[in-house]
């Protein structure tokens, strides 16, 4: 595993609703590249709006957010940040339902020049590695949930990112299913060598990765370095909103 | 996938509203494009009947507000035949009258020794003599409409008009009329030593224009008309209809654009929580609005094309009414469906700029949370 850090954030405040609402209150932690890291917390702790901040879908109200040696506080063009750097999977897998899982994935593929030839081809492959090729005309509709997580996932890996942020991937699956898709993660990490950050609130699932962030009230409490290793045993604050 | 793919389908998930998005549109430009045909086939009308008889260029009442109501002196008319460069300058009066069902029955009143010399292009018998009183000649439509021919009687105005001869000239107007003596036509017309207009022909290797100009400075009651484009001069017609077009054109934007912004804005609404997740894969707010624009244009392009085939079925639909089928020949020109086109494209960018630079704007993570 590569020890080139990938995020840092530091001191990071974000605030919402006029600042009455602060959703991070100066969090701050590095993540090295290829690293599998989930970030754990009870619900309103901050840890969505962490995930946010790096995926570029918003800006911080103070600290830094360096991805790829990019400040994305100061950084103009986010839309190229989110294209190229990032692949970005919902709670809800968020397909587009007039489009077919091959449509569908190469939706972000636009941004990056390919024809249409060579983002189908490329979406194909996609859909290969998630184990979907037979599905590849399906509407989302047509699909199960798991499947459908696993369209978004092929979608997120469109731009051949090399951040994978996840927001609670499995939050709406059966066990069995979110196995599955924990598999396929597991197995992109390992593999192919891609950062994975995993926000979630189930123990079981963080369980999952080689590093676990815990947070609590806008702040990282716990895991907010590399060389913090692997926690196992969970916070007595985070495991109250653990699922 | 294309990006007209995905506009396609964007526009296909509402079939229903799309469809009456396109007829709505449709039915405005349906409109621009008749009207836009009846007017270029009354100038095109108005183009040929300024150069009857093979004239050069047509002398009327300065002002009139219709041809019809245009009063030319017989002696104006020749005095305009001894100008130096004219050849000839025919005075013709206009009547129009009710033939059978045909209430727009074009009756020309010509002098004698002048359609001698001058003659219509004959297709069967001859012309009435010197002293002719109830002698007519036909175009071929109006003898075609009456089944009439060499020898039989038309009734025109308490008349008994004798068929002498059957003309084509390829003018409407003349085609669907006749020509008789003037003392006659001016008898029934009440309008006695007068005509409509004199008709001029100038002499070889003269300027037309140069005449013209020159007969309205010496001739101040008369207006010559050597273009359709000064057409307005005599008639206020086609300018009426040509302003109730532009009209139209604009209330057509004007209303299509409200459709289309209704039914975008819509669309974007819907849509809002799948514009946050295409900002958060990527995409630039610039392609947002592309899109949005695009399938606006479509959709107006679609019915640009839907309200053109229906005006030009709609033309085609009234000509079936003998009366106007007498009165206008279609003109189905480009201008016409350039300007539907054009009207299309108003109507998308005026309907789309708001909710397109709406949608472009969405901030990613608001747009997300929308439920």
């Amino acid at each position: 595993m590569s020890e080139r850090p990938v995020v840092q954030m530091r001191e990071v405040v974000k605030t919402y609703e006029d600042g009455r609402v602060r959703a991070l209150d100066g969090a701050s932690l590095t993540i090295d590249a290829g690293e599998f890291v989930a970030v754990i917390g009870p619900s309103g702790c901050g840890k969505s709006t962490l995930l946010h901040l790096v995926a570029a879908l918003d800006r911080p109200d103070a600290g830094t957010v360096i991805v790829n040696g990019e400040d994305l506080a100061t950084e103009r063009d986010l839309n190229k940040h989110r294209a190229s750097e990032i692949g970005l999977v919902f709670q809800l897998d968020n397909l587009l339902p007039t489009l077919s899982a091959s449509e569908n994935v190469q939706v972000p593929m636009f941004e990056t020049g390919l024809s249409a030839r060579e983002r189908r081809e490329k979406a194909m492959r996609l859909l290969g590695m998630v184990g979907l090729t037979d599905r590849a005309r399906n509407r989302p509709a047509e699909l199960s949930g798991g499947e459908r997580q696993r369209v978004a996932i092929a979608r997120a890996l469109a731009n051949d990112p090399g951040i994978l942020l996840m927001d609670e991937p499995t939050g709406r699956l059966d066990q069995a299913t979110g196995k599955r898709v924990l598999d396929l993660v597991d197995a992109l990490n390992k593999e192919r060598g891609l950062t994975i950050v995993l926000v979630t609130h189930d123990n079981t699932v963080a369980g999952r990765a080689q590093r676990t962030i815990r947070m609590l009230d806008g702040r990282v409490v716990d895991g907010d370095s590399p060389g913090d290793g692997r926690v196992s045993t969970p916070h007595p604050a985070a495991a109250t909103g653990a699922g | 996938m294309s990006f007209l793919t995905l506009i396609l389908k964007n526009l296909f998930r509402q079939p229903v509203r799309t469809g009456l998005t396109v007829l709505g549109i449709s039915i405005g430009i349906t409109t621009v494009v008749a009207l836009g045909v009846v007017t270029n086939s009354l100038k095109a009308s108005a183009g040929e009947l300024i150069k009857l008889g093979g004239s050069d260029f047509m002398a009327a009442q300065q002002g009139a507000a219709d041809l019809s109501f245009s009063i030319v002196k017989e002696e104006d008319v020749r005095a305009l035949g001894n100008e130096p460069d004219v050849e000839r300058a025919e005075g013709i009066l206009f009547h129009i009258a009710r033939v059978g069902s045909n209430p727009f029955f074009f009756l020309g009143g010509r002098d004698a020794a002048a359609v001698q010399a001058n003659p219509p292009n004959l297709i069967d018998g001859g012309i009435w003599g010197p002293g002719a009183t109830n002698e007519i000649i036909l175009g071929h439509r109006a003898a075609d409409d009456q089944d009439l021919g060499v020898g039989d009687t038309i009734h025109i105005e308490n008349i008994d008009f004798h068929v002498v001869g059957i003309y084509k000239t390829g003018v409407l107007y003349e085609d669907g009329g006749g020509y008789a003596p003037l003392p006659v036509v001016q008898g029934i017309a009440r309008k006695t030593g007068v005509v409509t207009a004199a008709f001029i022909t100038v002499k070889e290797g003269v300027d037309p224009e140069v005449v013209a100009r020159r007969i309205e400075d010496d001739y101040p009651d008369l207006a010559t008309i050597t273009d359709v484009s000064e057409y307005g001069k005599v008639d206020q017609g086609v300018q009426m209809l040509e302003a109730a077009n532009l009209a139209i054109s604009i209330l057509a934007v004007g209303i299509g654009a409200i459709g289309v912004m209704n039914t975008m804005v819509m669309s974007v609404f819907e849509r809002t929580r799948e514009i946050g997740v295409l900002r958060a894969v990527g995409w630039s707010g610039r392609r947002i609005l592309r899109m949005i624009i695009s399938e606006s244009l479509i959709l107006c392009m679609v019915a640009a094309f839907v309200g053109s085939a229906l005006g030009v079925l709609a033309t085609r639909a009234i000509l079936l009414i003998d009366t106007i089928s007498n009165l206008l020949e279609p003109r189905y020109e480009a201008d016409i469906f350039i300007r539907a086109l054009v009207v299309g494209v108003v109507v998308a960018l005026a309907g789309a700029a708001y909710p397109a630079w709406r949608a472009a704007r969405l901030v990613p993570m608001e747009a997300l949370r929308y439920e």
